[in-house]
Order: structure tokens, then C-alpha cells, then sequence
């Protein structure tokens, strides 16, 4: 059965590539949304090309430039870490009615729900190695030099903390329907106790974390997906994102579901050719899961003023938060004590 | 709290009344229908829970302010710490709560500015409770 996006895009990609297309096997793939993502056969010339389609939603957890998640993708593919090849950006949205674009689809990789206890045994701690290795060669990369510098403005690097916590901060001010004092005394903590400049300027990826992307099943990254957080900053923003105990999956203490901590921090820093300061490290930890509430909370505001479309915007802003909030709740216990 | 069960309900019930569109595949309908069914199940249990939460969170929350008297100087805490939740509604609770949640974060600053880390480490100790009394478990329990 043929839908009206199969139509706009044969429509679209035969007008993009002077042929004839047919768009085949076209599906919705769960997971984020921040975008509507798709994956299809475009048929063109008797060649079958494996494509993904990310649309704009009319309602999402986070506003977001699909421009700069474009040209992060430009950015890192074919550079040593497994971003997809990005394709075609379209801003006006087209016969699509919404700002998209489409990129290569990597087939045969799987992704880990959040809730799964522990989905990468029995190569948890090979696929640890890829993915911290993967986010220091991200770190290590000079962005004046890749195509995100085009659209991503660069922040000095006293002030990589301020500009993220300013706006995170921001968004919990903007769309909070329930007072928080949780977040809220983590955010006058990260403010009143600045961390270190950052030693560099890097590309952070904005939502690198275990299930954001493809792997093999033998321990191996095979794509590295959802860039569309992706700026400019300090590059240990990531590494706090990436061990979030959100994202923990096991109680054993590994990060991430992968490995130990000292030892994400080991591969990270071989791969970056950067230190881990705990001093700063403790910020951006905590910066994390402020920003993780920042999405949460603004995902329950869209949830009831976007006239309830998407369960999923329900469940982050309801079970994640409060999940959030204990995370929150245990940091800010420890630095009280 | 946001959003509270009757949020939760609606949007299910849209969800529900919405057919799926063509593009969307079997997979990933199934896929939206078992978030459905998470979020139905943890609606059953927060509607049977929500009422002893947010009592349980405003008692915390008044005890904390009774011996708050050193951070009341107009003595506003103080005659929060004697209210009482006569209203058994939800709704009523969650306005309580909220009333509560505000003075409590203004009392957090008020502590913060003073630098006690006693009060500090109560305020925070409050805080690992709340998060603990919302606490919500993935099977609806």
C-alpha cells in the first residue's frame, strides 16, 4: 500500500535526480522525536538505493536545525566514525510539506532500548571500546575545519558551559508547568561553580548515548545516528551525556552498558588525545541530567499544547522525568555531603 | 504534577482514535500501540497511588519548613508547615504541591545565600525523598 509520503517523495527525488523513481518499502522507525524518521527503497534506473528520510514533526521534544544535523553527518562520514552518508537537505520542505532530509541507510545493525538489561552482552566491553573510541575521535577533530563550522557558531572556551547552561536552563524557565526545586537547585549549583575552560573545541554530537546507534551484535558501531543536537563546545558535554545513569542499563556499575568507568574514561582519552578533569567532569555530569529534565519537561509541555499526538513525548515527560529527578537528586546529594 | 493521569488518559484515548497512517508500517504501529499500553498500565497505577504521593510529598515538605525558622522571617513557612491537605482531590493536592514546591525553592536559595550546609543537606535530603516517593516502576507497580 502506497501513503501520501511514498507520493511526495517519488515526487521529490524524481524531480531532485531528473528520473523516474519509485519509492518501495517504505516504513516509520520508532525511537526519537525531535524527528519523523523513515526508512524506503528508492528505485531509480533499475538501481535500488537504501534510503532514511528524517522529516521535521509538527511537535518535538527539542527544537532542533536539521541543517546542523546535516552537516555533522558531512562532517564525520567517511572520517573514521559511522555517520551516514547525508544525501539532500531540503529547507523550504518541498512536496513534503516539512523541512527533511534523506541519507544513506545502513542496514543489518541493531539498536538498544533504554530499558534493556543488559543488551550487549556478550560484547559489552569490545563494543565499549568503539563507542568511547568513536566519541574521542569526535572530541579529537578540529571543527574549524568540517562542514558543521558553516552553520554552528564557536564559543570561547571559558564559556562552552555557559552558553549550554543558559539555554537548557532556559528551556525548564520557558516550559515548566510544575515547580521543579530539584533541577533548579542543580542549575544554581552548575552556575555558582563554573568548571575549567574547555581544553578545546570540539564537535559535541549533542545525544551520544547507548541506543543512539547501530551496532553489529559482535561489538562493533556501525552507525552513529541522531546528530540533531549536534554544536560546537567542551568536548566532555558528551562524555557526561554518555554516562548518564539513564543510560545505564545494568546495576554492575558499567557505563552505558559497556564497560567501567575508569575505563570509558581510558579509551576516550587515548582516542582524544584529551585528560578527563574530575573536576570539571563532576559539572558536566550534572549539567547532563539538567539538560536531560530541560528535554523532559519541555516533551510534557509539547505533549499537552501539541493536542497529545505522541505517546512517546507522554512517557519522557512523565516516567523519564521522575527518573531524571532521582538522578538529579543523588548527584546533588553527593555534593552536599 | 505534569502531566497528571487524566493528561495521560487523553492522550491515549487520541492516540487510540487516531487510525494509522499508511507510511507508518506494521512495525511501527505496533511499536506506538505498546507505548500506548506502557503508558495505560502506569496510569493505572499512579491514578491508584497519585493522592497518597502527593500527601506523603506535602507532609515532607511541611516538615522541612516547621524547623525553617531561622530562613522565615515573615513567617510564611511556618504557616505553610501547619496547613493541611483538606482537599483529598488530586487536583487540589497538586495545587498544594505546587504552592509548596515554590516556597521550597525559595527557601533553597534563601539557604544557599546564607552558605548552611546543615539546612543545605536537609533541603537535599528532602529532595532524594521526593524523588523517591514519585518514584514510578516500568510494570505499574
Amino acid at each position: 500500500m502506497s501513503g501520501p509520503l511514498s507520493e511526495a517523495l517519488a515526487t521529490y527525488l524524481g524531480r531532485a535526480w531528473g528520473e523516474p523513481v519509485a519509492i518501495e518499502d517504505l516504513a516509520r522507525i520508532s525511537g526519537g522525536a525531535s524527528r519523523e524518521t523513515y526508512r524506503f527503497d528508492a528505485v531509480v534506473a533499475g538501481e535500488r538505493r537504501p534510503l532514511i528520510v528524517r522529516r521535521d514533526p509538527p511537535g518535538s521534544l527539542i527544537e532542533t536545525d536539521r541543517r546542523s544535523e546535516f552537516l555533522a553527518l558531512k562532517s564525520f562520514h567517511g572520517q573514521g566514525v559511522a555517520a551516514p552518508e547525508p544525501l539532500i537537505l531540503e529547507l523550504e520542505g518541498a512536496e513534503l510539506e516539512r523541512p527533511f532530509f534523506v541519507m544513506a541507510r545502513i542496514d543489518g545493525g541493531a539498536t538498544a532500548s533504554p530499558f534493556a538489561p543488559d543488551p550487549y552482552a556478550p560484547h559489552a566491553a569490545r563494543l565499549g571500546e568503539d563507542f568511547f573510541g568513536t566519541l574521542g575521535r569526535i572530541a579529537k577533530a578540529d571543527p574549524s575545519s568540517l562542514p558543521i563550522a558553516e552553520v554552528c557558531e564557536a564559543p570561547a572556551l571559558d564559556q562552552c558551559w555557559k552558553r549550554e547552561l543558559d539555554y537548557w536552563s532556559n528551556v525548564i524557565e520557558t516550559d515548566e508547568q510544575h515547580p521543579q526545586p530539584i533541577v533548579r537547585a542543580a542549575i544554581r549549583w552548575l552556575y555558582s561553580h563554573p568548571p575549567p575552560p574547555a581544553q578545546k573545541l570540539s564537535v559535541v554530537h549533542g545525544d551520544y548515548r547507548s541506543g543512539n546507534f547501530l551496532h553489529d551484535g559482535e561489538g562493533r558501531i556501525i552507525a552513529v545516528l541522531d546528530w540533531e543536537m549536534a554544536h560546537l563546545g567542551d568536548p566532555l558535554e558528551d562524555l557526561g551525556w554518555a554516562l548518564d545513569p539513564l543510560w545505564r542499563h545494568t546495576e554492575d556499575g558499567r557505563v552505558a552498558g559497556m564497560v567501567m568507568r575508569d575505563e570509558a574514561f581510558r579509551i576516550w582519552e587515548q582516542a582524544s588525545g584529551l585528560k578527563v578533569d574530575p573536576a570539571g567532569f563532576v559539572w558536566w555530569e550534572l549539567f547532563a541530567s539538567v539538560k536531560g529534565q530541560a528535554i523532559w519537561i519541555s516533551s510534557a509541555k509539547e505533549y499537552k499544547d501539541g493536542g497529545y499526538r505522541e505517546p512517546i513525548l507522554c512517557f519522557s515527560g512523565w516516567y523519564t522525568a521522575r527518573r531524571q529527578d532521582e538522578i538529579l537528586a543523588e548527584h546533588l546529594a553527593r555534593l552536599a555531603a | 504534577m505534569t502531566p497528571n493521569v487524566r493528561d495521560v488518559l487523553q492522550g491515549v484515548t487520541v492516540a487510540l482514535a487516531t487510525p494509522p497512517s499508511a507510511d507508518h508500517g506494521m512495525a511501527y504501529t505496533m511499536s506506538r500501540v505498546g507505548m500506548v499500553t506502557m503508558l495505560a498500565t502506569l496510569a493505572a497505577a499512579e491514578s491508584d497511588r497519585a493522592a497518597r504521593d502527593a500527601i506523603a510529598e506535602n507532609a515532607a515538605i511541611r516538615a522541612l519548613f516547621a524547623g525553617a525558622g531561622a530562613f522565615d522571617a515573615d513567617g510564611a513557612l511556618a504557616a505553610a508547615a501547619k496547613e493541611v491537605d483538606a482537599d483529598l482531590s488530586v487536583p487540589a493536592l497538586d495545587a498544594a504541591n505546587a504552592r509548596l514546591r515554590r516556597q521550597l525553592i525559595g527557601l533553597h536559595e534563601k539557604v544557599e545565600a546564607a552558605d548552611n550546609a546543615a539546612m543545605n543537606r536537609q533541603i537535599v535530603a528532602l529532595y532524594g525523598k521526593m524523588a523517591s516517593i514519585r518514584r514510578m516502576a516500568l510494570g505499574g507497580g
